[in-house]
């Protein structure tokens, strides 16, 4: 029972991190829209390019390592 | 002297024959729905970018209510009719368009922090958040904040609106 209550604030927060040389990563409850491509969406992670180079935007697709 | 007129303590003034437009760009969080919305008046590539001649009293105020920070405001000229809307004259915040605004929400704390990825333009976080980035952690409550996405900011991880000069796409 308190474990799942502890759990449940776990989740109503997001955790929004710049990964050194790498993507935006977001964890938690957030509402993700992209209003270039029309979509949204409330996944559990998501892994965003902020390096401009992904040809899979918004998402990263490693190209930073390139 | 006129330069002197058009300043104020963090930013610049507007004014045309019914309202001024104040232009602070220290709360500017890039998420460019002002010039998007509305070319012939906020115009980045101009200077000054602000031009009141370019449209109506009544669209100038709608495109700046849309301005989800405070980096955009307006007030009418006739100091009455602003006593009248609302007392603080530099913060429309209630004629805001309230799906952006999400203002004077009780839940807003439990509601899901709102992560936008602007056309051609930054991400906008706002809501309550940790953020971390070169090695440090810090709270977020209740406020927004843009994260570049073209890789060209001079303040990264923040966007500083160079996207646009840049002309990223994606």
């Amino acid at each position: 029972m308190e474990e799942n209550k502890e759990k449940k604030e776990n989740i109503s927060q997001a955790i929004i991190e710049v990964i050194d040389f790498g993507p935006l990563k977001i964890t938690g409850n957030f509402l993700l829209k992209d209003l270039k491509r029309d979509k949204e969406e409330s996944p559990d992670e998501v892994r965003l390019c902020i390096c401009g180079k992904s040809a899979n935007k918004p998402y990263c697709d490693e190209s930073h390592k390139k | 002297m006129e330069k002197n007129e058009n300043q104020f303590s963090g930013g610049r003034r507007y004014k045309n024959d019914d309202i001024t437009v104040f232009w602070k760009p220290s709360a500017c969080v890039h998420a460019s729905y002002c010039y998007r919305e509305l070319l012939e008046v906020f115009d980045p590539s101009r200077r000054p970018w602000v031009d009141l001649n370019g449209s109506t009293t009544e669209k100038i105020i709608e495109v700046v209510n849309l301005c989800p920070t405070e980096a955009l405001s307006w007030k009418w000229n006739d100091e009455t009719k602003n006593d009248s809307v609302d007392n603080d004259q530099l913060n429309h915040i209630k004629f805001r368009r309230p799906e952006l605004m999400n203002v004077n929400d009780p839940d807003s704390k439990e509601q899901p922090v709102s992560v936008k990825i602007m056309a051609d333009g930054p991400i906008v976080l706002k809501g309550n958040f940790t953020l971390s980035y070169n090695g440090t952690k810090k709270e977020v409550h209740d406020s927004m904040i843009s994260i570049c996405r073209c890789g060209v900011s001079d303040h990264m991880p923040f966007c500083d609106g160079q996207h646009r000069k840049a002309g990223f796409i994606g």
